[in-house]
């Protein structure tokens, strides 16, 4: 047996040795290591030996077996450096393309869209209509206007509401504070109002980020929209109109929707919005937990403060805010279980859409 | 806040069934969530109703809503245990008056600890807590139903018979009723007896000074303080407790006397006697009062809502409205402005009664969109060329991270990282692209071609960091030819877009030829300003992912 070990040890080491590609490398190791490889087979006839012979059997095999392995992988490291140092006598000249397999045809199938690209394009349409139109502000951004400029005051009890990831990044209006991650596309408001003479109609729209363990309901990124909606005698009955006219142009003509008290601090008074059930139609069903409605966003009329600290005038004008929860709606729509499907890159499933 | 039904039916003559509270809370007040024969949850979650943290407060709320009464009187100051009693005071020195708006200590005497009242354990139970024994039920009780927390010192354990309330020392330790040694900060508030620590104040009381078997005699500790304080010290120590909760949530003056009357009485209806009482601070709530213009109102819920409904729908809610002067009920704190009162009138109203008014107005000036609808247009047009758009993360995995072996010095770092995963913000999308790939070519995809478009992070020194939309393409097709086939792509979509980039070589740096294939590597210019690169992955890189494969990426910035 020692033999056979030392005579496998040997004839392998210069097998590897004189290998010159990956493909015999490949070989190699499966002879040695496959499921009937000589290694592989080896400890099979263990249990015909005595005590004795195995205590000095068993530490050469397991050496042996690893000094193997050991010079494959060196091997293949030392083939893949050799290639490596060639590639830079490569002539190329991207610009003459001579040969139809150089040039890019679209196969039979189209690529896809993300989802969420569909979504929100599908979205902006139909608030283009209204006359809203889109707004970006930053994902990295300050506590004053993600929090503070939002009547969200330091150490406040509604901090509970946004877990929050900040940044080794001191806030170069005031070194004692972190920027953070923007917990939602809120931090537009205060932007948009100093922005803007009122009225205005405005989207702020997408990726936001909350401290949040992930399983198949929570994401600790993922996108919002909203509309940010500033004129004079904007009413509760406005917010109800956006609701009504969200639901019936993206859900159906038939779904109601619903306003439900909901606090958030940057806005009073403040919703939940709720649509009718599609599933049951409001006849309540396992999906919606026999509610027959369920909750699809967050919306309320500005807060006076707000409009305040964004230079708009709260007893000429009011606001309204007013937004679906992205991933929640298509997974409604789509019937996807798993948030984290979205980020996930699974071509299997963004080759549904 | 857990709310126990049967405590409920007490407190409120219901005129309505427990079912039909329940469908009407998340209309008219709060959202619920747990609901069981024996209570129902309210969500209260960064709420702001303070008042909801109490069966009084909820009772208020319910029988408002549902048109019912309520089933209880509010004592008056005069009918207080100690107001009509000469009794010594006990001895308390509040050092930060500013941060303790009102402090009150009462010793009982005479007491033996024994088991709880059968239906103390039930209502208890109900709301959420356990039950302890008779001296500690008694705190925890009275909590539930007035919203007030108080707590019950050992007074054997009280060195000198007196307390002080003070600011912890740096560096100071003191072991709370979990038993675990806390670190304290300078900016703790504590409770303390002249030799030691006794309680953090409004988080957690000590070991020390803990009520157990033998004790007989207590001081009892009603108090109101600051809340940032107290949000600050539960949150550092991890340690969020139904008292802590109600203490940031704010309390009332008139509330915490009423508490600290009602648990005096139960305390002597178990034997125990009220020997002395001290009462630190000014006892007068601030009162609000609020101008409600009728015209606002009905301007801002957009329905006409007639006079005498408003005035019925406010004094359900225990407002008083006078020449349009609204006073809140003592205990709602959080009414503020004008706008409170309004939404307190909506609900009444019922938002689902609100009719949808379509927006009027003139429609705004047009601002800008041409980069939204650039993105949107070469998403469309990479789809169209067959190429599928990922999203990833904006952050760099640990598997990007280690085998790219980018420099974290250059990266933004998330100072509470969820976990390795969410610890760096990406400063380029290829690298994620490129995970991407191999992912998939591990599930048997053999030609892929995706892209992303997406925002990098780039820190900035001594300015705010800067954000970049880029675009970045990857493909690998098991040919040879993947960075002639990416650069046709490239060609099309500019063609069609109409773009002026322009294709050269350039000398590579140590980082590109790093990561990078030697040869195959080209910088895209616009305008003779480098925006971005097409290249070959390096193999050795591609080949760390697991996979020997040809990948191809563009990334540029748009």
């Amino acid at each position: 047996m020692e033999e056979k070990i030392s005579q496998i040890k040997k004839e392998y080491l210069g097998k590897i040795n004189r290998a010159e590609n990956l493909g015999q490398l490949d070989e190699i190791f499966l002879s040695l290591f496959g499921k009937n490889g000589e290694i592989s087979l080896i400890p099979k006839s263990f249990s015909k030996l005595s005590k004795k012979e195995l205590q000095i059997i068993t530490p050469l095999f397991n050496q042996t077996k690893a000094e193997l392995e050991e010079s494959i992988e060196k091997k293949r490291e030392e083939v893949r450096e050799e290639k490596y140092a060639k590639l830079s006598d490569e002539k190329i000249d991207l610009t003459r393309m001579a040969f139809p397999d150089q040039v890019w045809e679209p196969r039979k199938s189209n690529g896809h869209l993300h989802p969420t690209t569909q979504f929100i394009h599908e979205t902006v349409e139909v608030f283009k209509k209204l006359g809203f139109q889109q707004y970006e502000a930053p994902h990295i951004d300050t506590e004053k206007y993600n929090f503070t400029l939002l009547n969200i005051p330091d150490n406040h009890p509604a901090m509970d509401l946004w877990d929050t990831m900040y940044l080794n990044l001191p806030d170069p209006e005031d070194s004692n504070k972190k920027m953070l991650l923007r917990t939602h596309t809120s931090n537009a408001q205060i932007r948009v109002m100093r922005e803007f003479n009122p009225p205005f109609r405005i989207m702020s729209i997408g990726r936001c980020f909350r401290y949040e363990n992930l399983d198949a309901r929570h994401e600790h990124t993922f996108e919002q929209f909203e509309l940010i909606y500033v004129d004079k005698d904007l009413s509760m009955a406005n917010l109800q109109y956006l609701s009504e006219y969200y639901i019936k142009s993206t859900i159906g003509k038939d779904i109601k929707a619903r306003l439900r008290p909901k606090y958030y601090p940057f806005v009073e008074p403040g919703f939940g919005i709720d649509t009718e059930c599609i599933f049951c139609k409001g006849q309540g069903c396992k999906i919606c937990g026999g509610a027959g409605w369920i909750e699809i966003g967050g919306a309320g009329m500005i807060h006076p403060n707000v409009l305040k600290n964004g230079g708009v005038d709260p007893n000429i004008y009011s606001g309204i805010a007013w937004g679906p929860g992205v991933e929640r709606m298509m997974m409604m729509k789509h019937g996807i279980a798993d948030v984290r499907l979205f980020l996930s890159g699974d071509l299997k499933f963004l080759e549904k859409f | 806040m857990k709310v126990s039904i049967s405590w409920l039916k007490e407190l409120v003559n219901l005129k309505v069934s427990i079912d039909k509270i329940i469908d009407l809370l998340p209309l008219r007040t709060i959202g619920t969530k747990d609901i069981t024969a024996d209570f129902f949850e309210l969500d209260m979650k960064g709420y702001n109703r303070a008042d909801l943290l109490s069966m009084r407060g909820v009772a208020y709320e319910v029988a408002a809503i549902t048109d019912s009464k309520i089933n209880f009187t509010e004592p008056d100051e005069k009918d207080f245990v100690w107001t009509n009693q000469n009794l010594p005071e006990t001895q308390v020195e509040v050092k930060n008056p500013e941060f303790v708006p009102l402090y009150c200590i009462a010793k009982i005497t005479g007491l033996r600890v024994g088991p709880p009242d059968k239906e103390w354990v039930e209502k208890l139970q109900d709301c959420g807590l356990r039950s302890v024994n008779n001296i500690a039920d008694i705190t925890n009780l009275v909590m539930l139903e007035y919203g007030q927390p108080l707590h019950a010192f050992d007074a054997q354990k009280v060195s000198g018979e007196k307390l002080i309330v003070r600011g912890a020392r740096g560096g100071e330790e003191f072991v709370t009723l979990d038993e675990k040694i806390r670190r304290l900060h300078p900016s703790d508030l504590l409770i303390a007896d002249p030799k030691k620590a006794l309680a953090l104040a409004g988080v957690m009381g000590g070991k020390n000074s803990e009520v157990t078997g033998s004790t007989t005699t207590i001081f009892l500790e009603a108090a109101i303080f600051d809340p940032v304080i107290i949000r600050k010290t539960a949150a550092r120590l991890g340690l969020s407790s139904e008292a802590s909760k109600r203490f940031q949530h704010g309390l009332t003056k008139k509330r915490l006397l009423q508490a600290f009357d009602a648990a005096i009485k139960m305390y002597e209806d178990v034997g125990g006697k009220l020997t002395a009482v001290s009462i630190t601070g000014n006892l007068k709530d601030q009162q609000k009062s609020i101008e409600l213009n009728y015209r606002n109102l009905n301007s801002l819920i957009g329905v006409e809502i007639p006079v005498e409904d408003v005035k019925k729908y406010l004094t359900k809610l225990n407002f008083k409205l006078q020449d349009w002067q609204a006073i809140p009920p003592y205990f709602r704190l959080d009414i503020e402005i004008e706008a409170d009162i309004i939404e307190e009138v909506a609900r009444m109203y019922g938002y689902e009664n609100i009719p949808p008014h379509k927006l009027q107005g003139k429609l705004p000036d047009k601002i800008d969109q041409s980069l939204f609808d650039f993105i949107y247009e070469l998403k469309a047009t990479l789809v169209e060329l067959g190429l599928t758009e990922i999203q990833t993360y904006s952050f760099y995995s640990t598997d990007v991270l280690n085998n790219l072996n980018f420099n974290k010095n250059n990266l933004i770092k998330v100072a509470n990282p969820i976990s390795a995963e969410t610890e760096y913000l990406r400063d380029c999308l290829w690298s994620n692209l490129l995970e991407k790939v191999v992912q998939n070519l591990k599930q048997n995809f053999d030609q892929i071609a995706i892209f992303e478009i997406g925002k990098t992070y780039h820190s900035k020194e001594k300015s705010a960091p800067e954000e970049k939309n880029k675009l970045s393409l990857a493909l690998s097709d098991n040919s040879p030819n993947s960075i002639q086939k990416l650069y046709s792509i490239f060609q099309k979509v500019q063609k069609r877009l109409g773009g002026k980039i322009e294709l050269g070589r350039t000398e590579m740096d140590e980082e590109e030829k790093r990561l990078f294939h030697p040869v195959r590597f080209w910088q895209l210019t616009f305008d003779g300003k480098r925006i971005g690169e097409i290249a070959q992955i390096h193999p050795r890189i591609v080949n760390r992912f697991g996979v020997e494969k040809i990948v191809a990426v563009l990334e540029m910035e748009i």
